[in-house]
């Protein structure tokens, strides 16, 4: 070949030595002579080409003897140390050079450019393994634990070695291999991140799976699930957008939004698919919970998606964010109503026995405070439909959930007095509501929920159950006190003694019906059932201590069964919620009582 | 069944919402809105008809059978189906005739169905994105080739994309598909990183979180034929036809769907499931299937990609293109390149196909799924008021 070479060389030279001898000679005319000149100048072109050539024909030697090298080798260029990689690339980069020259030469030497292109195929090949092979062997891996709380500066390789992947994204970017370059990157980092899934111990669910979970196992996976989400785009995603830009920042902006959309697109979608799933199950109010934790998850975590996926590639990620967000959404809202729906459709078969309070109430008011921790969820939720308070408890100040809270315990109420009014004993309707709405008032005092029912909420509430404990008294014992009272114009009356002993008759039987029914009632707070029976006391004793007292010389002592602190006594049987009786012996004052069990 | 006077008066039902249809017949007799009932249904049927045979007959492109664009507008067919169904069950309609007999577990099989046809949606969706991954090798092999000097270096380069298209091709199904770049390698466990094996006999290595681990797309789609019986008898006339043919377009979609695009084990997919004979509305959609099944019949032989027309070429192209790699010699003959460059300007228009059509064809199978979902959630949500109307008041 350089003979070959070095005869046209020689050629040229003496064709141009005869031209110019021939131009110089006045035996040809100006226009031949110009021509002859033009040759000249396109003969002297050529022979810098020629030594160009040779030149490029040095350098791709130089390098093809590099590259070959490392072709033949099983190891890893970059495992050898810098020397031997910056070496390498220095050689890519020749070749490059040659290449870029040899096309913009108007003489195509096709054979030289077919072999430089073709040592450029071998490097880039090449660097693809060595691209591979330093992804794999400097990704770090990442303890769930270890970031939970803190967010961005995790690397997911070490960047020690960024600058040289840099260095080669660079090289085969500019050898017109951009497209391997980032096939190869996108599948390293993919792999990386499929990696992870197992760290966050997620497994893979069909749909059917997921919707037949129950209970336990479903929470279970939910926890997981939601710890994951948040670990994937608060800081994992961050760490990997970080890295295609630190690796790829230098071109177009697009190369590496495009590569981050790539390795992250399918992994995002299965892993909101898991949240589809869930968010299509049963709608029951246990569900409430659930639905409102990860809604409140998703809420937060969406400006982190906008964020990470705010260019056009990752429109989609961001749409589908967004749409399982609302579904969450609306789930949340659903059960709510669903519940609300539960309560004042509770059925009303069965008389509550005692009186006291009700299941559905503790239901209700346990399940509302539990609410009340999710109070900015909700608040984003339910703010265009807070119903108008029926009772005008409305109030500027009122806290935002007020107006659910109140309208969650008017249907309490409301279905509570229907369960009232299963009783017979009108007494019974009234103690029923006061233990009621009592324990209503208590559980909405404490901590979370006086925020949201307010102090008028709680005040007209209190006067409630006030009011249906005087009710109760007057309902029960108004006819056993109007029995005790006498009037004046019968003070005289010779018919007195007759009265009175019908009167002690009557006390004595009215109070021990009285007492045999609503032993079996039940006040189950203490202080309330004290209450209750002090008010009864005050009353009741007083009035039979001024009863008997007056007329002590008149009423036998068999007709009294009962001394006033008999009575005093008896009260505090009262509500206990364990039945008992009253039973007579005709021989004198003695009294037994029995226990009766239920 | 004649439709009893409470669908007369519909504004106090749970649903609200009044047809306009059944406004127009309200003045008329208990018969007449009977008979919009039928008219509707008939209506139902026929668009049914229409809209597959319009398929049948789609031969050109950008919509020829089994294309990216053909599949996008099955999906755009299916969609309209369902809104009228959910029209023709829903709309001014009284709970309760939902809720009873026959469609008492007539529904909430279709809603049963609707579940399972998620999971295939997801794995037809991953498929896509392998789809996607063969793109970009061709797109690799358009670099190499689209050239007017081919060398032995572009060749080579060409020769390694193709070999890695292939095998993605011819993979899939049980791997996922994904290639890393043009490089086999892959890395073990989470701590050590043993070298690559550059074996061109190295399997490749799965995407390891695909579909779970047992799922299969063909036993899906079975189970979800199974059960699909034509109504009979009085069932016929009423509203279980129009259940049983949106169970059907379901199913037929579907299936289509995984006979198209890659997707996770495909065995036995080609035993189709019965369709309904000697039905009308139900004979375009015979007939596709039929040619359907025959094509998967011919492939499933040589294990490939899937039917969508694109692969279909592609697979040819880049066969031819690799022989032609393998026998290469620089230089090439000129009428031997002139055949290349037609090859290649072949593949670079299905790249651009591909380019242009996967990615909305991915989003109408995400439509497809939220669809079905929120209908699922509708019929849920109006039985459950057909039930609690049952109850006695407390």
């Amino acid at each position: 070949m350089d003979d070959h070479k070095s005869e046209d060389q020689h050629l040229v030279a003496a064709a141009q030595h005869i031209l110019k001898a021939l131009a110089a000679s006045k035996a040809v005319s100006d226009d031949l002579r110009k021509t002859l000149l033009d040759f000249d100048i396109h003969l002297s072109a050529m022979s810098i080409v020629e030594r160009s050539i040779k030149q490029l024909e040095r350098k791709i030697k130089f390098a093809e003897g590099k590259i070959m090298t490392w072709k033949a080798k099983n190891s890893m260029i970059w495992d050898c140390g810098s020397k031997e990689s910056s070496e390498y690339l220095e050689a890519v980069s020749e070749i490059q050079a040659a290449v870029h020259n040899l096309q913009s030469l108007n003489e195509h030497d096709k054979e030289l450019l077919g072999r430089a292109n073709g040592i450029l195929q071998v490097a880039m090949a090449k660097l693809e393994e060595e691209l591979v092979h330093i992804l794999v062997k400097h990704k770090q891996y990442l303890e769930p634990e270890s970031f939970a709380n803190e967010a961005g500066s995790v690397d997911l390789v070490n960047p020690a070695l960024i600058p040289d992947l840099k260095s080669i994204a660079n090289v085969m970017f500019g050898s017109k291999y951009h497209q391997e370059f980032c096939q190869t990157f996108i599948s390293s980092r993919r792999d990386a991140l499929d990696e992870f899934f197992v760290v966050l111990e997620i497994e893979r669910f069909s749909n059917e799976n997921v919707m037949k979970m129950e209970g336990n196992c479903l929470n279970r996976e939910i926890k997981k699930w939601i710890r994951a989400v948040k670990i994937v785009f608060q800081v994992y995603l961050v760490a990997e957008k970080r890295l295609c830009k630190q690796i790829l920042g230098d071109f177009n902006d697009s190369v590496y939004q495009f590569c981050f959309a790539e390795i992250t697109l399918s992994f995002v979608l299965k892993l909101l698919n898991f949240g589809e799933a869930v968010a299509m199950g049963n709608r029951s109010p246990e569900k409430l919970f659930c639905f409102l934790d990860i809604y409140e998850v998703l809420e937060n975590l969406a400006v982190y998606v906008d964020i990470l996926f705010f260019e056009e590639f990752g429109s989609f990620v961001r749409d589908e964010f967004h749409k399982l967000l609302n579904k969450f959404g609306e789930a949340s809202k659903f059960t709510f109503l669903a519940f609300k729906n539960a309560i004042a459709n509770d059925p009303s078969k069965a008389r509550f026995p005692g009186g006291g309070v009700h299941h559905l109430t503790k239901y209700v008011m346990n399940f509302i405070k539990t609410l009340a921790e999710y109070g900015e969820a909700l608040n984003l939720l339910l703010a265009d439909e807070t119903p108008a308070d029926p009772e005008g408890n409305d109030d500027d100040d009122s806290h935002p959930l007020a107006g659910e809270f109140w309208s969650v315990a008017a249907t309490l109420e409301s279905n509570l007095i229907s369960k009232s009014k299963l009783y017979k004993d009108v007494a019974l309707q009234h103690v029923f509501m006061m233990n009621n709405i009592h324990y209503m008032v208590q559980k909405a005092k404490s901590s979370e929920l006086s925020l949201v029912f307010g102090d008028r909420w709680l005040r007209r509430h209190v006067a409630k159950f006030r009011d249906n404990a005087r009710s109760y008294e007057r309902v029960t014992w108004g006819p056993i006190l109007s029995i005790l009272k006498q009037e004046n114009a019968e003070l005289n009356c010779t018919s007195s003694k007759e009265n009175l002993k019908k009167k002690c008759k009557d006390f004595n039987a009215s109070f021990s019906e009285t007492y045999r029914s609503q032993t079996g009632w039940y006040i189950p707070d203490t202080e309330l059932r004290e209450d209750v029976q002090i008010s009864i006391s005050q009353k009741v004793v007083h009035a039979y201590r001024q009863f008997t007292g007056r007329y002590s010389s008149t009423i036998d002592e068999k007709w009294k069964k009962h001394t006033v602190d008999d009575i005093e006594n008896y009260v505090l049987d009262l509500f206990v919620g364990s039945p008992k009786s009253l039973h007579y012996f005709s021989s004198s004052a003695q009294i037994l009582k029995r226990d009766k069990s239920v | 069944m004649p439709a009893t006077t409470e669908n007369n008066h519909n504004q106090g039902s749970f649903l609200g919402r009044i047809s306009i249809r059944r406004n127009q017949v309200m003045s008329m007799s208990m018969d007449g809105s009977h008979d919009t009932e039928c008219e509707e249904m008939e209506l139902f049927q026929r668009h049914v008809a229409e809209r597959f045979a319009e398929l049948l007959s789609c031969t050109d492109e950008p919509e020829a059978f089994m294309s990216i664009g053909w599949l996008r507008k099955l999906l755009d067919e299916f969609l309209c189906c369902e809104a009228e169904f959910k029209a023709v069950l829903l709309m001014g309609r009284d709970p309760f005739q939902i809720a009873k007999p026959p469609l008492d577990k007539l529904l909430p099989e279709l809603l049963d169905r609707i579940i399972k046809s998620l999971d295939v949606c997801n794995a037809v969706s991953l498929g896509i994105d392998s789809l996607r991954n063969i793109q970009r090798l061709a797109e690799i092999v358009l670099s190499a080739l689209d050239q007017t000097l081919i060398g032995d270096g572009q060749v080579r380069r060409a020769k390694k994309a193709l070999s890695a298209l292939l095998s993605a091709m011819l993979h899939e199904d049980k791997d996922g598909g994904i290639t890393k770049g043009t490089e086999r390698s892959r890395s073990f466990g989470r701590r050590g990183n043993k070298d690559k094996d550059r074996s061109a006999a190295a399997p490749f290595r799965s995407l390891s979180w695909t579909m779970p681990k047992n799922w299969s797309a063909a036993k899906q789609i079975h189970a979800m034929s199974s059960n699909l019986a034509a109504p009979r008898g009085n069932e016929s006339s009423g509203l279980a036809l129009p259940v049983f043919i949106m169970n059907t377009v379901l199913v037929f979609v579907l299936w289509t769907l995984v006979a198209a695009l890659p997707c996770q084990e495909r065995n036995g997919l080609g035993t189709h499931f019965q369709m309904p004979r000697n039905l009308s509305w139900a004979q375009p959609i015979t007939a596709l299937q039929e040619r359907i099944s025959e094509e998967w019949k011919k492939k499933e032989k040589k294990g490939t990609v899937g039917l969508l027309e694109e692969m279909q070429k592609m697979e040819k192209i880049a066969q031819w293109l690799l022989d032609f790699a393998d026998s290469f010699q620089f230089p090439a003959e000129a009428d031997k390149l002139e055949e290349v460059k037609a090859q290649v300007e072949e593949l670079a228009d299905i790249c651009r196909k591909m380019e242009e059509g996967l990615e909305p064809l991915q989003l109408q199978i995400r439509e497809v799924f939220h669809r079905v979902v929120r209908t699922r959630t509708e019929f849920l949500h109006v039985l459950d008021q057909a039930a609690k109307l049952n109850i006695p008041a407390s």
